[in-house]
């Protein structure tokens, strides 16, 4: 068994490579620079008779601060800093304490003692409402906001040391629901702002730098200057063509003018699985499995004659079986990330450059473990080309990112490609690797005279073999480039043109193996894929703004925007017999290429489409105390048929500073500001697949026939392959908002709430339709579903003295409810088959429920006697024809006597009511130190590990202990049964857990030598570590709480067939600003 | 000022342009443009033979093997989950909507045959009236062919003949037979009368449609009590000479005919295999496409679970009805793995080898596990109702790749993949030329077509008698499908099939007898007359202008397992 894992190797190499430079610069460069500073401190030190002192000023992000003024307290004696943040003051008292004081930043007082160098740090003042957030083309200040909105600072998001900015954005966002949909790296989160709107595309819309449609996943969280989340209609309505499920607006860090800074962050961290399920040992496998054959009647195995070899070696306790889960960890799996940031510039020009690589290993799946990396180059900048006196009259500028992702995994889906699955039931008494190291296959259990069944195969080898070997590579530019014209004072034309640009390719290959009866692959496989595309969008806009008798501020904005995306093509091949047999690195199409009977070539243009719109909006506010916005949009799309296409999304939103008013003067000790606002508008949805609206004739070779007796020509064959719909068009979501923003205790305590309704109607959906109309359903604007919630946002920030800490705690409460589906029957069915072959559909989308829910049969313990039964009977309760002591009693809910189809009903739902996060941070001196916690509480799980029919061989969790084998032993655990018995194959509430759970996320203890070593070069050199997913606290029995995974819909999470958990990690990383 | 306002008109101008929105699929066509050549005309007729490989992708719910594993000749089987498998045989129900796929499937090839007909028209270019009539022939008689497996299944079912979508209720079986009966003489009527072998095999001709006719009318009159068969759009009426002045042409102008020895006729007596399978020592197999076969369901090497292709472009029914994992390899050579269904009824044998104890046809068409291979496990893989025989005529047969056993024969005739699963490609025989003779002998109550069937089994001619004909069927036609729509146009199903109760059988390995559910096979069999339940999701959809079957939708009527 020769393989070749030179290519997976050298990634390895390379990261240890990097590794070890993190490290070096931990352990080497910085105690170097530390004595270098000493020095400078000592001498400073001696010279401490001098009455002047002197310093540098810098922010949070060790940028220096301009014009920050300077005043020793009790006198007129003061000063400035220059560009550089620099300072020098000649003191009058020898006790003076100066003042440092800088717009938007929090003022400090420092005593000077004898200290003759005094760098400050100024931190932000948070707490000022006049903060500037994105709202979509432009700014507003806080303040004035009437929407619902989020604001995440990229410096919150980069703290948690995540590979993702999505995974950083879960605890910060109240209202949104981040869900991972695997715990393999690289694996995409769910998001669902204010709850699932619909069963189509529920992403929201993500707007990168102004250009829509940019993917999260591929950014770094540290280019991320912030993340803006509009949540409600009003807010949105200015991207009002997709943002039905939401925006997320992400600006990327740009220069600032000022001193050149470098940064350099890095961290290595080694992650665990945390929590794994205990699985039976080759002794207690033997016990359950003859305790199954004794229930169906049958005699024990002979052990020692079907496995004679393991049977001798379990005996005599040298061997206790395999345990495959722990068989594929990956122990210590490594993540880490390096990023270098230079910023600088002039008011004239500036620029931020940025670099950074990002690499994770997956926790499980060893010797194959996934492996997810990815490089990121981004440059920002911006030149003013003409000025005047008061502004800028010409800009021009750009956002370049480019990034590149390699990800390699194992089968992470159903139960028929799921490899944490297959460990979970593999075989305890199969060794996973034979006595010369290979594999233990078909010939070993052979050889060994393996003889227990002879489809039973290594799932470790058959996860390298089937699913192990791929990798997956793309790369990704996203680029825009802007003008801005200022002609006069108050008005601005903005023209931008932004360009994506894609291309991936994919490479699996299958070799030849022999593992079992039924696993076998006589022909090895490769195949390839590859596609590269772009899309633009041109955008144009006009604003104008201007404040009339102080009062009366007014701002206008009208806009024109066009997209056009598809203009790219893909390629794909496969075929078999490689001319390099067994080896990963020639896996290439060209090794493979004599044309056979496996070849598939495809090659096909990407669809076309394009999006057309007009929008403008008017802001105005009196005295910044009444404010008022209106919104329109009209957007055109492709996917609708010509008198379909437009829609138009209005909205309009208020607002009121309640404290501005003078009869509110009395309670200004204790309440700083309160504003009520409140917002209506209307967004759209179009995202299905294009020419529903054509009665559209498919070739696809799914739909071909074998004619003649050459059974390799298949001809091509034509078919109408769906039922037109000319009347489809744009899905509304309808939003009303009612919010507070207060502010309390001088600034320190903030306090948001929101409440919503948010109505999806005409909702996008393919409904089943009679199977006599003879093909498939279109997309119908078909259905109504209600999202109602509550949001409340609590945070408290204070500094005593050099101790400065701050809570932020929010949460979100959502109700999910389908209120029409236009089909006949009012249901969308989930699949079958999704626990185990033969178990019937387990989700649906049904009116009057929550979308997806679980649907199944009630269950009311479990039989324990014949007597008991009897008595079900006498009164007229269902019960199964088959019903024994020991079986699951079904509640018969209609009561007509029978355990049938109408007895079924919501068994769970998915959805979590509430959703919440708590960040906790305290500040002392150069220590810092955080705590983030997520948490979601109201949802079910459906777990199931056993997929039962498949193999009534397939390994159990130690749970099996808790059977039914007695009167009395158990009203919870069905006694054993083999394989698909009613008690397993009708989907009930057994397999139905609760979710809640709370996830101490990260922990993070952080020092800034700084602090210390006030004179080294560094305006910053923090060091830290921290401890992601420490704790979880769950009712949860499953491996991890937190699962998007739901058979690859996008509308159903919550279903764990094995599900690939988060690791445990632990990091250490170092922040360094030269 | 002048200028921006001028810039911002002409981005207006520009981008209001609806032409940004003007799309174009780059891989499909539309009504708008197709069907205009003969090409087209060719794919749209490729597109309804495609749905017969669609229904084969969900074999456990099709017409052929419900008939199967319903008659009395065959049991469930499977293993002990395979409810669906037991639940055929029992006459039950095993889940809501089961049959669903099989519908589906169905009415997809009606509505592509109901737009080929509607569209032909527009189709320029044609070399011939022949060829465009050849083309129209077909598409009716796969109209026909779909009705006719709808109504032996169902009984009753909605009659659709155009492209307009409409919620409509069952149809009564005389109109859907009418109808049936309408396109088959188009077919009749459109296709030339040359020589089976001028058309490709696989396509139909009029001699298909002649022979399903004469199937159509027999099992028509037989099991609703009729003399003729109405023909719709007023279209009077098929009697029986007309039938027989049909089957006549078939037997005489088709070129058709029985090739030498019947166990040529199944894979097992191929070549690659042949080498290797000492105790066959009968003449080559003919292949598929040879001059027995009428219609056949065509099956090929480019097949996967649906990513490319679809799982039915491989004969699922083969992989069906093979021998369950532990068994199917070198100790069952040459017969191979698959999922165990329909093990054959040991009452056939027996009461083969009583009535015609030298007919090679049956030792030709079941496997003995006692004597005819190596060494064969009881029970494996849970295995149920179990009897020891298992029908030779469509199983996986392996054969020895350079010393290597491979899964089946035509991974190496045909490279087919090298996967027990999908590596089957035998042909499925809708009708053979052999029941063509037989049905003429019953339609004509005269033994010439009979005796020729027997006379290639070496068994001497026997005069006309019904019973002799029942027999000769049974025993001719095992295992292709026709067994159980036999009993029931002849009556004899609720006493066939109740003769299965009692039968020695084992499950997983342990003895025991073939028992009644739901109320015994009779009383299921006089419930519900032989037809089946209509998917319950469809007569949801429909809001109750469905309406379900007689004898199904009960508790009762459900199969929970033994």
């Amino acid at each position: 068994m020769e393989f070749n894992f030179y290519k997976r190797m050298s990634g390895k190499t390379f990261r240890f490579a990097l590794a070890c430079f993190a490290v070096h610069s931990l352990t080497l460069s910085v105690p170097l620079e530390l004595r270098a500073h000493e020095v400078i401190v000592n001498r400073h030190g001696e010279s401490r008779i001098q009455q002047s002192v002197s310093g540098v000023v810098t922010d949070e992000n060790g940028q220096p601060l301009q014009a920050v003024s300077i005043v020793e307290q009790g006198t007129t004696n003061g000063t400035t800093t220059d560009a550089a943040g620099r300072y020098s003051l000649n003191l009058s008292n020898s006790n003076a304490s100066l003042l440092f004081s800088y717009i938007g930043f929090v003022s400090q007082t420092v005593t000077v003692a004898n200290q003759s160098s005094i760098n400050v740090t100024l931190v932000e003042d948070v707490n000022v409402l006049d903060e500037l957030i994105v709202v979509g083309y432009g700014t507003q200040k806080k303040k004035l906001v009437t929407g619902a909105t989020i604001q995440v600072d990229g410096e919150d998001l980069q703290r948690l040391s995540t590979a993702s900015v999505l995974g950083a954005l879960q605890s910060q966002s109240p209202g949104v629901q981040i869900t991972q949909s695997s715990g393999q790296p690289g694996e995409a989160f769910k998001v669902t702002i204010r709850g699932l709107g619909t069963i189509g595309n529920s992403s929201p819309l993500y707007v990168i730098d102004g250009v829509p449609g940019g993917d999260i996943n591929t950014l770094n969280p540290s280019d991320i200057a912030s993340v803006d989340v509009l949540k409600d209609a009003a807010s949105a309505a200015i991207y009002g063509s997709r943002a039905a499920n939401g925006v997320v607006l992400v600006t990327t860090k740009q220069g600032k003018p000022g001193k050149l800074t470098l940064s350099y962050d890095a961290y290595i961290g080694w992650q665990n699985a945390y929590r794994m399920p205990s699985l039976l040992t080759a002794k207690e496998y033997m016990t359950v499995m003859d305790e199954v054959r004794f229930n169906e009647g049958q005699t024990p195995y002979n052990w020692a004659a079907l496995i004679p070899k393991q049977y001798q070696q379990i005996q005599d306790g040298t061997w206790n079986g395999t345990n495959w889960l722990r068989e594929i960890h990956n122990d210590d799996a490594l993540t880490q990330n390096h990023a270098f940031n230079l910023n600088g510039g002039t008011e004239q020009s500036n620029f931020s450059l940025s670099y950074s690589y990002s690499d994770q290993e997956g926790i499980f799946g060893k010797p194959v473990e996934p492996d997810f990396s990815r490089n990121n180059f981004r440059i920002n900048s911006n030149h003013t080309l003409l000025k005047n006196d008061d502004f800028d009259v010409i800009k021009i500028g750009e956002n370049l990112t480019y990034s590149y992702s390699k990800k390699g995994g194992i089968g992470i889906g159903n139960i028929y490609w799921n490899d944490i699955h297959n460990m979970l039931v593999g075989n305890p008494l199969l060794p996973a690797y034979n006595e010369e190291g290979g594999y233990y296959d078909r010939a070993s259990k052979v050889a060994d005279g393996w003889n227990l069944d002879g489809a039973t195969s290594n799932p470790l080898a058959s996860m390298v073999y089937q699913r192990g070997l791929n990798e997956n590579k793309s790369h990704s530019l996203l680029a825009n480039v802007y003008l801005e014209v200022q002609p006069i004072q108050d008005l601005k034309f903005r023209s931008s043109f932004g360009y994506k640009m894609n291309s991936n390719s994919y490479r699996q290959y299958t070799p030849i193996y022999d593992l079992s009866t039924t696993t076998a692959n006589p022909t090895d496989d490769v195949s390839q894929s590859q596609g590269m595309g772009y899309s633009y969008t041109f955008e144009n806009t006009l604003s104008y703004a201007r404040t009339f008798n102080d009062m009366h501020n007014f701002d206008a904005l009208v806009g024109a925007s066009m997209e056009k995306w598809g203009m790219g093509e893909g390629l794909n091949a496969s075929n078999s017999n490689s001319l390099f047999p067994g080896s990963w690195d020639h896996a290439y199409i060209g090794n493979a290429y004599t044309i056979g009977t496996t070849t598939v070539i495809g090659g096909m243009r990407w669809p076309e489409g394009g999006l057309s719109s007009f929008f403008g909006r008017v802001n105005y506010n009196y005295n910044e105390t009444y404010m008022a916005t209106l919104i329109m949009r009209a957007d055109g799309s492709s996917n609708f048929a010509h008198d379909h296409r437009w829609g138009y999304f209005p909205s309009v939103a208020a607002g009121w500073v309640l404290t501005n008013e003078s009869f509110m003067e009395s309670t200004q000790g204790w309440l700083d500001f309160m504003k009520f606002r409140a917002s209506w508008g209307q967004n759209g949805n179009a995202s299905i697949d294009p020419f529903q609206y054509l009665a559209t004739i498919a070739f696809d070779s799914g739909n071909g026939y074998y004619f003649g007796d050459n059974k390799n020509d298949l001809i091509t064959g034509a078919y109408p392959d769906i039922l037109p719909n000319p009347i489809i068009t744009w899905e509304t979501s309808e939003q009303l908002n009612i919010g507070i923003d207060s502010r309390f205790a001088h600034n320190r305590l903030g306090f948001t709430f929101d409440w919503y309704k948010k109505t999806t109607k005409d909702w996008l959906v393919e409904a089943p339709i009679l199977a006599i109309y003879g093909t498939n359903p279109p997309f119908i604007n078909g259905g109504v579903i209600e999202n109602t919630g509550i949001e409340l946002g609590l945070t408290w920030d204070e500094t005593i003295g050099e101790f400065r800490y701050g809570i932020n705690l929010n949460g979100a409460y959502n109700k999910n409810e389908v209120t029409r589906i236009d089909n006949r029957e009012g249901i969308i069915h989930g699949p079958e088959h999704v626990l185990s072959q033969g178990t019937t559909e387990m989700y649906r989308a049904q009116v009057g429920f929550p979308v997806g829910y679980f649907y199944g049969y009630e269950t009311g313990g479990i039989f324990q006697t014949q007597e008991q039964i009897n008595n079900y009977r006498n009164q007229g309760l269902g019960v199964l024809v088959n019903a024994q002591p020991g079986d699951v009693i079904f509640v018969d809910n209609n009561g007509d006597g029978a355990i049938t189809e109408a007895d079924k009903k919501l068994i769970g739902n998915p959805h979590p009511d509430f959703t919440g996060g708590l960040n906790i941070n305290f500040g002392y001196k150069g220590f810092d130190l955080s705590l983030t916690a997520t948490g979601a509480f109201g949802h079910q799980i459906a777990k199931s590990y056993r997929s039962f029919a498949d193999s009534p061989l397939q390994n159990y969790t130690t749970e099996v202990f808790q059977r039914w084998h007695g009167e009395g032993t158990s009203n919870k655990y069905p006694r054993l049964t083999m394989g698909s018995h009613t008690n397993s194959q009708y989907i009930s509430d057994i397999y139905i857990e609760d979710g809640d759970f709370v996830k101490i996320q990260n922990v993070t203890l952080g020092y800034d030598l700084k602090s210390v070593f006030l004179n080294m070069p560094f305006s910053k050199a923090r060091l830290y570590v921290t401890g992601q997913n420490l704790f979880t606290i769950t009712g949860y029995s499953g491996m991890d709480p937190e699962i998007g995974y739901g058979y690859d819909q996008s509308w159903v999470s919550g279903i764990d067939l094995g599900f690939y958990p988060s690791p445990r990690t632990f990091l250490v990383g170092l922040n360094l600003t030269f | 000022m002048k200028k921006i306002i001028c810039l911002i008109a002409l981005s207006t101008v520009f981008l209001s342009c609806e032409k940004n929105l003007d799309s174009l699929s780059y891989d499909k066509k539309n009504t708008g443009n197709f069907p205009s050549t003969v090409t087209d005309a060719n794919q749209m007729l490729t597109g309804i033979y495609s749905t017969l490989s669609q229904a084969i992708s969900n074999p456990q719910h099709s017409h052929f093997y419900m008939s199967e594993l319903a008659s009395d000749d065959r049991f469930g089987g499977g293993g002990e989950n395979d409810k669906d498998m037991q639940g055929l045989d029992h006459l039950m129900n095993t889940k809501s909507s089961r049959f669903e796929p099989f519908w589906i499937a169905r009415y997809q090839g009606i509505f592509r045959a109901n737009t080929a007909i509607e569209n032909l028209d527009k189709v320029e270019g044609w070399e011939s009236d022949a060829q465009k009539n050849q083309v129209l022939g077909e598409a009716h008689f796969l109209r026909a062919l779909f009705y006719f497996e709808l109504s032996q299944m169902f009984g009753e079912v909605p009659l659709v003949i155009s492209t307009v979508a409409e919620n409509i209720p069952k149809a009564p079986a005389d109109e859907t037979y009418a109808q049936i009966a309408y396109d088959l003489q188009q077919a009749i009527n459109l296709m030339p009368s040359s020589p089976y072998s001028s058309v490709i095999s696989g396509h139909a001709t009029k001699w298909a449609a002649q022979a399903l006719m004469a199937r159509v009318f027999l099992f028509y009159t037989g099991y609703y009590n009729k003399t003729d068969l109405p023909v719709a759009n007023d279209g009077g009426v098929v009697n029986k000479a007309q039938v027989i002045t049909w089957i006549d042409e078939c037997v005489n102008n088709s070129g058709h005919g029985l090739v030498d020895d019947f166990r040529s006729l199944w894979p097992y007596s191929n070549d690659l295999t042949a080498k290797d399978y000492d105790a066959y020592t009968g003449p080559l197999w003919v292949g598929d496409g040879n001059k027995e076969v009428v219609f056949a369901v065509k099956f090929g090497t480019s097949v996967d679970w649906g990513e490319n292709y679809q799982l039915g472009y491989s004969n699922q029914y083969v992989l069906h009805f093979g021998l369950r994992s532990n068994n199917g390899l070198a100790d069952t050579f040459p017969f191979g793995q698959g999922w165990g269904a329909g093990p054959v009824n040991s009452r056939l044998w027996t009461e083969w080898r009583t009535s015609e104890p030298n007919d090679i046809r049956r030792t030709a068409s079941i496997m003995n596990a006692e004597t005819d291979v190596e060494n064969y496990i009881y029970g494996a893989d849970s295995q149920m109702e179990e009897t020891g025989f298992w029908q030779k005529k469509y199983i996986p047969i392996t054969a020895y790749d350079e010393g290597t056993l491979v899964p089946s024969y035509a991974i190496i005739k045909f490279n087919a993949p090298a996967d027990m699963q999908i590596s089957h490609t035998q042909d499925l025989v809708l009708i053979r030329f052999a029941d063509v003779l037989l049905m003429q002998s019953e339609l004509k109550e005269d033994a010439t077509g009979m005796n020729k069937v027997r006379a290639r089994a070496n068994l001497p001619a026997v005069s006309y008698s019904l019973a002799a004909l029942k027999k000769e069927r049974r025993w001719e036609l095992a295992f292709e499908g026709l067994r159980y729509f036999d009993l029931m146009r002849w009556g004899d199903a609720a006493n066939a099939l109740a003769a299965q109760e009692g039968v020695a059988i084992k499950n997983k390995g342990i003895d025991t007898q073939m028992k009644a559910f739901g109320g015994g096979y009779k009383a299921r069999f006089e419930a519900t007359g032989g037809f089946w339940a209509i998917p319950e999701a469809q007569i949801q959809l429909s809001e109750g202008v469905l309406t379900q079957n007689k004898g199904w939708g009960t508790p009762a009527a459900e199969f929970t397992g033994w």
